[in-house]
């Protein structure tokens, strides 16, 4: 190597470093999944997109500790809810033995302002009395003891006919005061993370210091932690694929080092050809960086992955070099079908960056900026800092004899038919929808985890997660008047059985006007001491016993109307937030479902109620997905046609063109073919992975349309593509047996497109020597 | 209560002698002592212990109430109104007295001990048995429940709570509807006193 080749190699090498630490002191890295949130059309989609993740119902976990013994158990539950009560991580905590739903001592004579139980029938001589004489028969009752308490203070039970309007129908079975699954081996909690759902760093804090106390605190009983939700999905979801994409990322860099010198012979080459891939990675950050705040995880996982076919540029170069003929001159050689090549991989990719989703916007930009800057460095710098050629690359014997034997292979031109019979039979007999429109078939969460998820939320009764009522309001007082005006509606709902039960915050703080209007009915005192006194009589009960309930009645009259500020630090402010939150400058309120039994007949009950939306969440985002699918796919077909025009523009003629894009079109279909037959549905991986290797299609064919009939240039053709399709299919085939489904996706999609692409390329985009072949 | 440990009858065999296998009626006559009442309250009707374990307690007088208690929960039905249900976990003493009743029912009385201080005075002719709970926080709810009887019957039981409050079951021989003394009534249910106002069924 000369000296100016030294300087240059270094000088690139020292622009890569800064570049590196540019890109990593200026980059920052989100890890909100919702970055790969389509954009939301219909109001009920935008609940969608900006509920999930941010309502503290998605935030709750459900955690079961099992173990020999459940006094055992309790006792860790116990000391587990008061650990995390004061851990930052955590919001709340709860197993049963805090006093669910109460009213604060102080808040008591609210309870006058909160009740629905007197709106029909004001609290008036008549209704006391026959309150006083159910008390006297509840004195016979088994329940004596227990309503005793509240007799003086309450002889009308308000507070226990609230305290039992909000306690969930079902409760776990309990053990030593905390909660149980039904058949006792496992003691249940529900917590709240502080970390939205769809933060997978946060939810992993949060677990780590979930298994921390839990550790400390079952010490050496052999207690068993499980924990449910979907933040502790979204957590196992990032570290399983991060895992996963390390291991297959090392083995696959390994296999490759190998490769190339089992290719080339020469360790340099493998390190040179690092080079063109590094600054593809480095612009493809700086230009993401530049554009958008923050860069996904998965754009920058996946990313790297569509960048890395950028590994075959050097190769071309590299088995295309020969004694006597400098780099520089190979490059220029190679560059045709390599910028033709690049150019429409880039036009494909294209069509990803007007999906409208932030995620795959960044993951194109990443994408094109790398691929652009891997071909330019490689046809401009790379050559210059190879050095002398001391030895053709695509030399040996093997090689001559594989060439002659593939020229004598037959050519598969019946493929031609039957490739898109095959696929027309597939796609005509699969019974399995053909795009996967079901975001959790995509969530690598194992089906036993699901399961028990299900069991879980059953045993603790938690609220319906795919179906939701909406209302939005000009202020917090606004959303809570039109969830009243819903209570009508939706008793209707569950007399007709269609659900179980609801719950939404007005159920627990009224609006200030209905608040006002039950005040202005309470009777005084000095009437409601004639009324207890006309009311007794004939009962066991002495009027004078119940001074208590006057004096909270007259403090009821007084009273200002309960706001939402007033229940701060209560379980009920809790119960409230949850379903009462502002979000871009109005209030949503929400009403949750419980034991949905007819979900069609729910939403007619629930139709045309102005300012409520009825929300299936499942729905809604397979709408939202199935909407922007359509988008992507009209945008490829665009790209596609402005591909061909690329490649026509290229080669100016209609028989080459056709010769190129065959292979790719065919290995295409033969992919879909081979998907829908084994029942696969496809989703939007999918359909990034069949660009990925039409990109490599057209790249093989490009080539060796390239390379035409001459013995040489087919052989060195033939070098450089056998290596980087072996290259690109040992990546792929590893991922292919990845255990999270996306990246096995990918890996089944790209290894059946190298082999097919490859394969035909080589037999119906080859031209054969007619010399050399014929018998 | 004395103990008489030459003439001692042991738990065992009380609760041999107890053992009821289901289906089992008996009527009863309630009497409630409590500080919110001017007068106690007395009702009466039948307790049943049903086949399916649950127990109903039907008050046919003076109004008609049927509670019915299966498994963890209780439901109320009282006239026409909508029943009522309440979770026993919800009510720790009606939980216990229950538990001790079906224990009582089922021949294991001698397991109440895990819970209670049980104390039997065998005396000629009669016998009770005393529970005071164990646990601090039940005992919050609950004084001592008292259970009176002769032979392999018990004819009262007596449930007192901290403040005073009382309730008396009277099982085998109710009291005159005149009599609303308590001293009285309590002394008619331990069976201390000469049946001077009782009548045999």
């Amino acid at each position: 190597m000369s000296r100016r080749s030294w300087l240059l190699l270094l000088a690139w090498c020292l622009m890569l470093g800064i570049g590196f630490a540019e890109v990593q002191s200026r980059l920052s890295i989100s890890a909100d999944l919702r970055l790969f949130m389509p954009t939301p059309h219909t109001e009920a989609q935008r609940l969608l997109v900006g509920s999930i993740g941010e309502s503290p119902a998605s935030r709750l976990q459900l955690l079961a500790i099992s173990g020999p013994e459940p006094h055992e158990l309790a006792r860790i539950s116990k000391a587990l809810v008061a650990a995390l009560g004061a851990a930052s991580e955590f919001e709340w905590a709860a197993n049963g033995e805090q006093a669910g739903p109460s009213i604060a001592e102080r808040l008591l004579p609210y309870r006058y302002l909160i009740t629905d139980s007197l709106d029909q029938r004001p609290l008036d001589e008549s209704e006391l009395a026959g309150a006083l004489t159910d008390r006297a028969q509840d004195m016979s009752s088994p329940l004596a003891g227990m309503l005793e308490e509240w007799l003086p203070r309450d002889p009308t039970l308000e507070t226990l006919h609230l305290i039992s309007q909000w306690q969930p129908r079902k409760e776990p079975r309990r053990i030593d005061d905390v909660w149980f699954a039904a058949d006792g081996r496992h003691t249940l909690l529900v917590v709240e993370t502080r970390a939205a759902a769809f933060d997978p760093d946060g939810q992993t804090r949060a677990l780590q210091r979930l298994q921390v106390e839990f550790a400390r605190l079952r010490g050496a009983i052999p207690a068993v932690l499980t924990v449910s939700g979907s933040g502790y999905f979204s957590s196992l979801i990032k570290n399983r694929t991060q895992r996963e994409a390390t291991l297959f990322g090392t083995a696959a860099t390994a296999a490759l080092v190998l490769l190339m010198w089992l290719a080339y012979r020469q360790i340099r080459f493998a390190l040179l050809g690092a080079l063109p891939l590094l600054s593809a990675a480095l612009a493809g950050l700086a230009a993401v960086g530049a554009i958008f705040e923050s860069v996904h995880g998965i754009t920058l996982a996946f990313g790297f992955t569509l960048i890395g076919v950028a590994q075959d540029y050097p190769m071309h170069v590299f088995s295309h070099l020969r004694v006597g003929e400098r780099p520089a001159e190979t490059a220029h050689g190679v560059w045709p079908p390599l910028r033709t090549g690049v150019a429409s991989t880039c036009i494909a990719y294209l069509a990803f960056l007007l999906s409208g989703v932030t995620g795959l916007a960044q993951l194109a930009c990443l994408t094109v900026t790398g691929l652009a800057v891997a071909a330019v460095t490689t046809r401009y710098v790379l050559p210059h800092v190879i050095g002398s050629v001391t030895k053709d690359s695509a030399q040996g014997a093997w090689l001559d004899r594989l060439n002659v034997r593939i020229d004598r292979l037959p050519r598969p031109y019946a493929l031609l038919a039957i490739i898109p019979v095959a696929c027309g039979a597939a796609l005509f007999m699969s019974s399995q929808p053909f795009w996967q429109n079901d975001l959790s078939r995509l969530t690598p969460v194992p089906l036993d985890l699901l399961r028990r998820d299900a069991e879980l939320r059953k045993e603790l009764a938690t609220p319906d997660l795919r179906y939701l009522l909406v209302v939005s309001g000009r202020d917090a007082q606004d959303a809570l008047e039109q969830l009243e005006n819903l209570d009508a509606r939706l008793a209707t709902a569950v007399r007709s059985g269609s659900i179980g039960s609801y719950d939404h915050p007005a159920r627990y703080l009224p609006s200030i006007g209905r608040q006002l209007r039950r005040r202005a009915a309470l009777p005084d005192a000095g009437a409601l001491r004639d009324m207890l006194t006309a009311a007794t009589v004939g009962l066991p009960f002495e009027a004078a016993l119940f001074a208590p309930f006057v004096e909270d009645v007259a403090r009821a009259r007084e009273l200002a109307p309960l706001a939402l500020a007033d229940l701060a630090g209560t379980p009920l402010a809790l119960r409230i937030s949850s379903g009462l939150f502002a979000r871009d400058g109005r209030w949503l309120g929400i009403v949750s479902f419980y034991d949905v039994h007819d979900a069609a007949v729910l939403e007619q009950t629930l139709r045309g109620i102005p300012g409520a939306t009825f929300l299936d969440l499942k729905a809604a985002s397979e709408e939202l997905i199935a909407v922007q699918r359509a988008h992507i796919l009209r945008c490829l077909e665009f790209a596609a046609l402005f591909l061909v025009a690329v490649i026509w523009l290229a080669l100016r003629s209609a028989s080459r063109v056709v010769r190129v894009l065959m292979p790719m079109v065919l290995t295409t279909l033969l992919i879909v073919t081979v998907l829908r037959a084994s029942g696969v549905s496809l989703n939007l991986f999918h359909l990034i992975s069949l660009v990925l290797a039409a990109g490599l299609g057209l790249d093989y064919a490009l080539f060796f349309e390239h390379a035409a009939a001459h013995a040489d240039e087919q052989r060195r053709t033939l070098h450089a593509l056998l290596v980087c399709s072996l290259s690109t299919l040992l990546v792929f085939a590893l991922l292919a047996f990845s255990t999270v489904p996306v990246l096995q996706a990918i890996g089944i999609t790209v290894s059946l497109g190298v082999i097919g692409n490859f394969a035909l390329a080589l037999l119906l985009t080859r031209e054969r020597r007619h010399s050399r072949a014929a018998p | 209560m004395i103990a008489n440990p030459a003439h001692s009858l042991g738990i065992e065999e009380l609760e041999a002698k107890l053992v009821r296998k289901p289906p089992v009626v008996t009527p009863f006559v309630d009497y409630r002592f409590s500080h919110v009442l001017k007068v106690p309250v007395r009702s009466s009707g039948t307790l049943e212990y049903r086949e399916d374990e649950a127990l109903v307690r039907t008050v046919t007088s003076p109004f008609r109430e049927q509670a019915e208690v299966m498994g963890e929960e209780v439901q109320i039905r009282r006239g026409e109104r909508p029943e009522r249900r309440v979770s026993l976990q919800r009510v720790p003493q009606l939980r216990v007295l229950l538990g001790s009743f079906r224990a009582m029912l089922d021949g294991h009385v001698s397991q109440l001990s895990q819970d209670f201080n049980v104390v039997l005075a065998d005396q000629p002719g009669r016998w009770a048995l005393t529970l005071r709970p164990l646990d601090a926080r039940l005992a919050r709810y609950l004084d001592r429940i008292e259970v009176h009887g002769t032979a392999d019957r018990p004819h009262c039981l007596e449930v007192v709570e901290p403040d005073g409050d009382a309730t008396l079951t009277f099982l085998e021989t109710p009291p005159d509807e005149r009599i609303s003394a308590r001293p009285v009534l309590e002394s008619l249910c331990r069976g201390v006193t000469p049946e001077k106002t009782g009548h045999e069924r």
